[in-house]
Parts: C-alpha cells; sequence; structure tokens
C-alpha cells in the first residue's frame, strides 16, 4: 500500500468513530460526502441494504446482509470464492430477489429502472456482442442508456482511451483476448458518467500491467466522484484502492470498516530493551498487550500513534530501548483469521 | 429509440454479420434452381394432356411449399432458441438487462428483430419461387401474397414458441423442442384429415384439438387454399378425395381461426415476457 493511499483513506475516514476494540464492528448508515466528510443528509447512500437474505432452496447464499456504501467511495467486498459475493451484486443489480430484507441503490429500489440509468457494471462472466466490433458495442450501451446520440462518438473513444483499446476500436469482440475483452467490459461499465460502478472481480482475466490500471481507474471513479462496489477475492487489490471494506463468509457479513479500522487495532510493536528487571512493564499496560518472544517484547494492539510516547515511557524508566519494530498486520493475515483460520 | 427497436436491429445485425441469410439465400437458391428445372420438365411432359399439366403443377408448388414451410419452420426454430438462453449462458445478455431496459423490451425486440429476418426470407423465396413457377409453366397461384402471409406466419408461429422455450431451457432442447411441436402439429393435422375422411370422431377430434394448441397446421392449410387453382379445388371435390388429402384445403380460414392465432401469438409471448421476467439471472 502505498502512502499516498494511506494519506487518502485517513482523509476519507475522517469522519469515522474511532475504533473501540478488536472486535469489528457493522458500519453505520452514513451519507458523508467524501470530499470533506459532512454528512448530507439530502443524498442518499450509493447502496444500503438491509437484512439482505437470498436462499436457493435449502442454501443459504446470503444471510441477513447489512451494509452501506457511501457515495464516492470504494468500498471492497471481500470475501473467498463462493462466499456469496456474486450474488449479492446480482441482487443489488436487480437480477435475482432477494428472499428477505431490502436495498436501496442510489436511493431507489432494487432493479429500479432509473436508478440503472447511474449504474455501471462489469459482470465476473463478461462476455460482449462477438460480430460487433469494440466501437460498435460502446455505441450499443450509449444507446441502451438513451444518451444524446451527439455525445456517442465522444464516450466510446473516451471509454477505449481509458481502458487502452483505442487501436482495437474497428476490430470485432469475438477476435479479442479475455483481458481485452474485460478491458472493453471495464470501459462499457464507464459510459455515462455513473454514479455507481459495480465491479466484479474487474482483474481476473488482466496482467499485471492490466491490474496497475484497473486500479488508476478505480482512483479515478472516486475522484470524479462514483461510487465504486468493488468485488474482488484478491486482497491486495483491495488494499490498494479501497476507502472502505467489508469481508463476507458463507453470505454473512464478517467485518466491515476502513482498512485502518480492520487492521489499526492489530498493529503490535517489537521491543529489544536492556537495562530493565523485573516485570517492569506491568504498569505500562495501557499501552496493549505485553508477552516476551524470546529476547524480545512485544506489545499487541497498541496503536501506532503511541509507539513513539511507550519509547520515550521506556527510557524514562532507564531502559537502554535498542530496537522498536512496529508491525502492521496484513489484511491477508485479518482475512484469514476472520474466516476463521482457514 | 425505443428500446424494443435498439434490440430488434442489434439481432438482424447480428443475424446478417453470422452470415445466416447468406447461408439461407444459398439453399433457397439451389432448391429454387432445381424446382424450376421440375416444373419446366412438368409443364412440357408430353405424357401429360394440357388439362392434366394444369392440375399436376399447382399439386407440385402445393409439395414445394410444404418443404419450404418446414424449412422455414426449422430456420425459425433454429435462430430463436439460442436467442435467449445461449445469450445468458455466454453472459453476452448480464449488460444489456442491467441498462435501464424492461425485460419485456428484450423479448420483444428479440421476436421483432427474428420474425422480421423471417419474413424478409419467406418474402424472397415465395417470390422468386413463384417467378420461377410463372416463367416455367405460366402458372400463378390465386393469391401469392396470402400465401407467403400464412406461410411466413406459420414460421413466426414457431419462432414465438421458441423464443419462449428459449427463456427456460438450453440451446438445444429448445430447438429440438420446438421442431418436435411443428412435427406433432402436422401430424395431428394428417390424422385429422384421415378422421374426416374415414368418418372417425376420435380422429377427427385429434386434429381440431391441434389446430389450436398449435395452429401450424392450420395456417399450413390456409397457405395450401390459396395456393390452389379453382379447376384444382372443383376437380378434388368432384372426386370426394378433398377430405382425407392432407395437401388439399377445402376453404379458407374462418376470421374466428385467425382471430385466434392472432390471440396464441399474443399469448404465447406474454407467457415469453412473464418467463424471462421471473427468471433469476
Amino acid at each position: 500500500m502505498s502512502p499516498s493511499n494511506s494519506a487518502e483513506r485517513a482523509a476519507i475516514d475522517s469522519g469515522e468513530p474511532a475504533s473501540t476494540g478488536a472486535s469489528v464492528r457493522l458500519s453505520a448508515a452514513s451519507h458523508s460526502s467524501p470530499a470533506d466528510g459532512t454528512p448530507d443528509p439530502t443524498v442518499s447512500p450509493a447502496i444500503h441494504a438491509m437484512g439482505l437474505s437470498k436462499r436457493f432452496g435449502d442454501t443459504v447464499a446470503v444471510d441477513s446482509l447489512s451494509m452501506t456504501v457511501r457515495r464516492g467511495e470504494v468500498f471492497g467486498f471481500l470475501g473467498p470464492n463462493g462466499a456469496g459475493k456474486t450474488t449479492v451484486v446480482k441482487l443489488l443489480l436487480g437480477l435475482a430477489r432477494p428472499t428477505a430484507g431490502e436495498a436501496l441503490v442510489l436511493g431507489a429500489p432494487l432493479g429500479d429502472r432509473e436508478a440503472r440509468r447511474q449504474i455501471g457494471y462489469l459482470p465476473e462472466l463478461f462476455r460482449y456482442q462477438p460480430l460487433l466490433t469494440a466501437s460498435e458495442v460502446l455505441r450499443l450501451h450509449c444507446r441502451l442508456l438513451a444518451l444524446p446520440k451527439a455525445t456517442w462518438e465522444d464516450e466510446a473513444r473516451s471509454a477505449l482511451e481509458t481502458v487502452d483499446l483505442l487501436e482495437r476500436a474497428s476490430d470485432r469482440v469475438g477476435t479479442f483476448s479475455k483481458g481485452m475483452q474485460q478491458r472493453l467490459g471495464l470501459g462499457v461499465a464507464l459510459l455515462g458518467t455513473p454514479a455507481l460502478v459495480m465491479l466484479d472481480e474487474p482483474t481476473s482475466a488482466l496482467d499485471p500491467v492490466g491490474r496497475h490500471d484497473v486500479r488508476a481507474i478505480i482512483r479515478a471513479l472516486r475522484d470524479r466522484g462514483s461510487a465504486v462496489f468493488l468485488n474482488t477475492h484478491l486482497l491486495e487489490e483491495a488494499e490498494h484502492v479501497c476507502d472502505r471494506v467489508a469481508v463476507i463468509d458463507k453470505g454473512r457479513v464478517a467485518a466491515t470498516g476502513s482498512l485502518d479500522e480492520l487492521l489499526g487495532r492489530h498493529s503490535r510493536v517489537r521491543l529489544r530493551v536492556e537495562g530493565l528487571d523485573g516485570d517492569w512493564w506491568a504498569g505500562l499496560g495501557r499501552f496493549g498487550e505485553w508477552h516476551r518472544e524470546d529476547e524480545w517484547l512485544v506489545v499487541d494492539g497498541i496503536e501506532p500513534s503511541r509507539i513513539a510516547g511507550l519509547v520515550g515511557e521506556l527510557v524514562a524508566l532507564g531502559g537502554q530501548v535498542q530496537a522498536v519494530i512496529p508491525e502492521h498486520q496484513s489484511l491477508e493475515a485479518r482475512f484469514l483469521e476472520l474466516l476463521g483460520g482457514r | 429509440m425505443n428500446p424494443t427497436l435498439i434490440i430488434a436491429s442489434l439481432t438482424i445485425k447480428e443475424a446478417v454479420r453470422r452470415r445466416l441469410l447468406v447461408a439461407f439465400a444459398a439453399i433457397s437458391v439451389v432448391i429454387v434452381g432445381l424446382s424450376a428445372w421440375g416444373f419446366d420438365r412438368l409443364s412440357h411432359a408430353h405424357s401429360l394432356t394440357s388439362g392434366e399439366a394444369n392440375l399436376a403443377v399447382p399439386q407440385a408448388l402445393i409439395l414445394f411449399m410444404f418443404m419450404f414451410s418446414f424449412v422455414l419452420a426449422l430456420s425459425a426454430s433454429a435462430i430463436a432458441s439460442p436467442a435467449i438462453s445461449s445469450e445468458l449462458e455466454s453472459g453476452v445478455l448480464m449488460t444489456v438487462v442491467t441498462r435501464p431496459i424492461r425485460r419485456t423490451e428484450v423479448i420483444l425486440g428479440k421476436w421483432l428483430g427474428l420474425a422480421t429476418l423471417l419474413a424478409g426470407y419467406a418474402a424472397a423465396v415465395c417470390a422468386l419461387e413463384f417467378g420461377v413457377v410463372r416463367l416455367s409453366s405460366g402458372f400463378t397461384p390465386p393469391d401469392p401474397v396470402l400465401v407467403t402471409l400464412y406461410l411466413f406466419a406459420e414460421g413466426a408461429l414457431l419462432l414465438t414458441l421458441a423464443l419462449l422455450l428459449s427463456t427456460r431451457i438450453p440451446v438445444i432442447a429448445a430447438g429440438v423442442v420446438g421442431v418436435a411441436v411443428f412435427g406433432a402439429g402436422w401430424l395431428a393435422g394428417v390424422v385429422g384429415s384421415l378422421g374426416s375422411g374415414l368418418n372417425i370422431s376420435a380422429l377427427r377430434t385429434v386434429g381440431e384439438v391441434g389446430r389450436f394448441v398449435l395452429p401450424t397446421d392450420g395456417l399450413w392449410h390456409a397457405a395450401i387454399y390459396y395456393l390452389q387453382p379453382s379447376s384444382l379445388i372443383t376437380q378434388q371435390l368432384s372426386q370426394g378425395n378433398g377430405r382425407n388429402d392432407p395437401f388439399f384445403a377445402q376453404g379458407a380460414p374462418s376470421a374466428a381461426y385467425l382471430l385466434w392465432v392472432a390471440c396464441w401469438f399474443v399469448i404465447v409471448l406474454a407467457l415469453a415476457v412473464a418467463s424471462f421476467e421471473r427468471r433469476e439471472l
């Protein structure tokens, strides 16, 4: 994760309440504007799901899912294969009907036709009319979106440029590789300046360069104020671009919050201190949970901002601090922890 | 543009690029060419009197058009059965139905596009065949436009049924069921004709029920009626052959029957729409 992303996240998360414990909490409904963190009650969230459930016979695919995705944020929807991620996307798009619960997408009920005008969607199974050219596919979607005819050419060109397919604009989609079809699908999802873009495993067929490009596109979408619902099992992808994430497992939300919230509470610091004897750290329990690992002292659950203060106290106690190694739990480790140590 | 028309034009464009029309046209030109030779031989056969030839040519044309109606039905089933199921299986339809478009418009657009293709194909082959027959024998059916219309309606009926099946079952199954139902409909018509000829009420009932459940045979007989010159009708009736001949029609379809056919189209299309609307993707 780059420092700039951390800074972005910090800015976006500034309106969030402080983390309160090791357990993960469900996010509250919010109407925060990502630009300044000020709640705007007149703007509905991009997605607001309340107890959304879906059963297929005896199989529970989605179980009482509640979450809120704000306008203008990149929301990562993480989970292992078969967790119910794509089913949730289909419910939110009105492709499938919930068994229970309800949700609002851009303030409208599920499947609302007008709301769909403001939604871009890249499906997990991305296939486009193989006998049309890339340019024709984009113009077809401009027509389906009822965009003014005068804008079709610019919209198509801009989308092709963004996904780096301008040189293949006149080639039939049937001649495209899977990666190129996925790029085209992303271009299709960008048409008409959607307020919400739903990307279902958007980099599954892309090479590293393509994945990098997709991240840049996602950031650009956020910069222009579009909300992005990123459905992925690639944690690195989520770490790079997401403002907040929800972890789903067996149809249930296991955790939701910003990445800092999910991971920050689980930071730790590893210390090597000499010159102090006995259980001198007993009076420093306010910094976190202490234990010894060989020659190292480990403080679990310390907030990164308090590490400097801890070092100061150790020095004041007469300790010689030889090494301080802050450790941040990786998203993968936290993810596995949330899934019960799979 | 109306979303239904967008889907219809897309359907036509894809069919053209798939070279379906070229393939159908090529096959049709070959068959019509062969029939031209046959009609020329028939109308100039020394073994027939001119009167016999005047009766033989329309009968041969009816047989040819029966074959063509079968080709048309097969074509309709072939182009309609993948219309929804194939695009759902491949995922092509997923990004279309998530646009601000009703599923009703998707079904109607597909139907309109495919029916337009079918109408064009039926009109082209009928015009070609009737022209060839006229040139080779001098015979023109009493109402070639209505013949074309009824043949198209027969194909469109099967197209509609295949489209309904396509909303629920896989491509091959939809195609096979469509053709099988068409065959069953024709067979019911034959059974009905036999029932009439042999005066067996049970068989006659099978034919009547079949004509209503799947009106393909009823429409085929409507087409036959407008292919027959009055001399052929008179001769068949005077000889008492008409009632059990599956290639003979005693009269034009009634207005009530045509009204039922129109209702059949509406009902099956409505079922297709409802089926697709209810389907979870």
